[in-house]
């Protein structure tokens, strides 16, 4: 992956440092509201976008994993769902570059991590599955239609500005009834806040999203696994 | 399926899509049916979609080995992807057992960022190997590739001839129990190639290795395969031993009924003067003296097909208004890679009488020894001298030179045999 680039396998880390270092920039200027929150904003954004990450690199990855290997696939047979598998794989590694970068914050702010920050590789389990189920799905419709996959970069951007992650949820408006029905809120923003003080207001919207994000990983597995043998004809 | 056969094809067809758009939308389709557990209606042809493999059927012992032969386009490669398992048939079926290594194309399964040493890895583990028996056989593996240390760079620096030694090497050194191999060794130089046949011959004979090869090279399917497949258009024309299956593809060929034709007239176009023989000649004027040519063998039987070695007669028929005097007739054959493989004419052996109005001009060649080959021939009439040409054109039909049964090789010499002492 970081094949021909002279600094290689530090881009896993600087790529992380510069989104943080811009929302931090935001946060100075106030774009965002973020309210009160217990620990100092970098670690609040870093564990979310931690979590949002997985799941946005995971759907990238995987969405275009059929295509990109479209050569491979029209002439050699083995199971489709080890390429998924695999470029999901390989976007867990900027993960926990990223784990030992938030390790450095809290060493940097002189903040102790509550001891349930160790529940990290718990949570992220259901960011997982959700991502996984939808990459599923999605390298197969991309391997149908190339749309698919610049539609998924597109919406990922789109998406992260839709969640409450950077900011706090507002109690009210348009953003607030999106966030109450949106998964990924859930999954990420209740799941930081277990994180930090082991506990959620949201506990039931955290339980319903885990088990959503566990019955779409079972549909993508075996909507994957009925039509991959048909996929190597379109891809 | 009985325990000796490796592969079977029951009335297997395959039916691809011609354009970007329908392959979309039936994609679209498909998969939404058959995620519902519907039929896809894979049996009948939708518009824009074509059977690129139709109805063939085949099987395949252990130890055997299948060539299959036939023009671009025809369906070779999609049958070895339905023997692979990379295709689903949408009608028949298609089993196999044991462990399946196919070659299908040069440097399928190689990441270009990685070197050739992780590649064997990489490759070798989609082929069902583990890292301890690549360690194993690694050895193995590079001394067959012999690309000496070009193994340590990335493959995309690697010419495609070293992207078939190391494919290759590793689809030999897989233990696979079938192995199909697509028209990929013509890329390999000569030595590596006989290196890869010898192999090949070492596999199905000690370890029962079925094997598939796809060819263009004639010689290597009669030689190398018992059974053969011809397709055309998907179709399976002729199934058989190989030796009457490539007669059967060179004649079906020679008799111009596919597209093939095209490519022979174009062939003939390119010849040049210099090509026939003579020195001078460079127009190519087009008569109509020579009417019909008959070609004949040792019974008589008028014929285009003979055995090497036999007797074959020519006859011209040729119809002229003009006196013609001393005239020349000749004929000049191209084998089947279009190169010049002989030139007869009546110059060098006899001075003809003139001639006008109608008539036959016959040469009898015993024994004719053109090897084993499919020929194109054209024929040239000259008055007095060969640079002054009257007629030069090709023939409709070839020449089929067969093997006789007796004989090995492409040519059956005549010889004789004693202990010489002194």
């Amino acid at each position: 992956m970081y094949r021909q680039a002279i600094i290689g396998v530090l881009w896993a880390l600087i790529i992380p440092l510069v989104s943080l270092a811009t929302f931090i920039l935001l946060n100075a200027s106030g774009v965002f509201n973020v309210g009160a929150i217990s620990v100092p904003y970098p670690i609040y954004a870093l564990l979310g976008l931690l979590l949002w990450q997985v799941f946005a690199t995971i759907l990238i990855a995987t969405t275009s994993s059929l295509v990109n290997a479209g050569a491979m696939v029209r002439k050699i047979n083995f199971s489709k769902k080890a390429l998924v598998l695999a470029s999901a794989g390989q976007s867990l590694v900027p993960f926990i570059i990223q784990v030992v970068l938030l390790s450095a914050l809290f060493l940097y702010y002189r903040v102790t991590p509550s001891v349930y920050t160790l529940l990290i590789p718990i949570v992220v389990v259901p960011v997982i599955l959700l991502s996984l189920g939808l990459g599923f799905l999605l390298s197969l419709a991309n391997a149908v239609a190339r749309d698919v996959g610049s539609m998924v970069s597109i919406l990922m951007g789109f998406l992260l500005f839709l969640t409450p992650i950077l900011y706090l949820k507002p109690s009210t408006g348009i953003l607030a009834k999106i966030a109450d029905i949106n998964p990924l809120y859930y999954l990420v923003s209740s799941a930081r806040d277990v994180l930090l003080k082991g506990t959620t207001s949201e506990w039931m919207g955290w339980v319903v999203s885990c088990l959503l994000s566990l019955a779409v990983f079972m549909f993508g597995l075996v909507v994957f696994h009925l039509t991959e043998v048909r996929v190597a004809e379109r891809v | 399926m009985d325990s000796e056969c490796a592969i079977k094809v029951e009335h297997a067809s395959k039916k691809y899509c011609r354009t970007l758009g329908g392959s979309m939308r039936y994609g679209v389709k498909d998969i939404a049916r058959n995620t519902l557990g519907l039929s896809s209606h894979s049996d009948t042809l939708r518009k824009d979609e074509f059977w690129a493999v139709n109805d063939v059927s085949f099987d395949l012992n252990k130890g055997e080995a299948l060539g299959i032969v036939g023009p671009n386009g025809s369906g070779k490669t999609s049958i070895l992807k339905l023997l692979n398992g990379i295709f689903w048939p949408d009608k028949g079926k298609v089993s196999t057992r044991g462990k399946v290594s196919a070659l299908i194309e040069v440097g399928a399964g190689f990441h270009p960022m990685l070197t050739g040493r992780e590649n064997i890895y990489v490759n070798a583990a989609i082929l069902g190997m583990n890292k301890a028996e690549v360690d194993e056989r690694l050895n193995d593996i590079m001394e067959f590739a012999d690309i000496g240390d070009f193994i340590d760079s990335p493959v995309r620096t690697y010419s495609s001839g070293m992207f078939v030694r190391l494919g290759f090497a590793v689809a030999v050194n897989c233990q696979p129990n079938i192995l199909l191999v697509d028209e990929v060794l013509a890329v390999g130089d000569r030595e590596f190639q006989m290196k890869c046949f010898r192999k090949m011959h070492e596999l199905k004979v000690d370890e029962e290795v079925s094997i598939v090869l796809i060819s263009h090279n004639e010689y290597a399917i009669r030689e190398f395969t018992t059974k053969c497949l011809v397709l055309e258009r998907g179709k399976q024309v002729f199934y058989g031993d190989s030796e009457s299956a490539i007669s059967y593809y060179i004649n079906s060929l020679t008799n111009a009924k596919t597209y093939h034709g095209h490519a022979a007239a174009d062939m003939s176009r390119q010849r040049t003067a210099s090509g026939l023989g003579m020195k001078d000649a460079i127009a190519k004027p087009e008569g109509d003296i020579i009417r019909k040519v008959i070609f004949r063998d040792s019974r008589s039987n008028e014929t285009n097909r003979i055995y090497t070695g036999e007797r074959l007669e020519i006859d011209f028929h040729y119809e002229t208004s003009k006196t013609i005097k001393s005239p020349i007739f000749g004929i000049n054959f191209y084998n089947e890679l279009g190169l010049f493989s002989g030139f007869w004419n009546s110059y060098e052996k006899v001075k003809l009488p003139d001639i006008c109005g109608q008539g036959c001009v016959r040469v009898i060649v015993d024994p004719c020894d053109l090897p084993v080959d499919s020929y194109q021939c054209g024929v040239v009439v000259c008055e007095e001298q060969e640079s002054n040409v009257l007629e030069w054109k090709d023939l409709p039909i070839g020449l089929v030179v067969q093997r006789p049964n007796d004989a090995r090789g492409f040519q059956k010499l005549k010889q004789s045999w004693k202990v010489v002492t002194k």
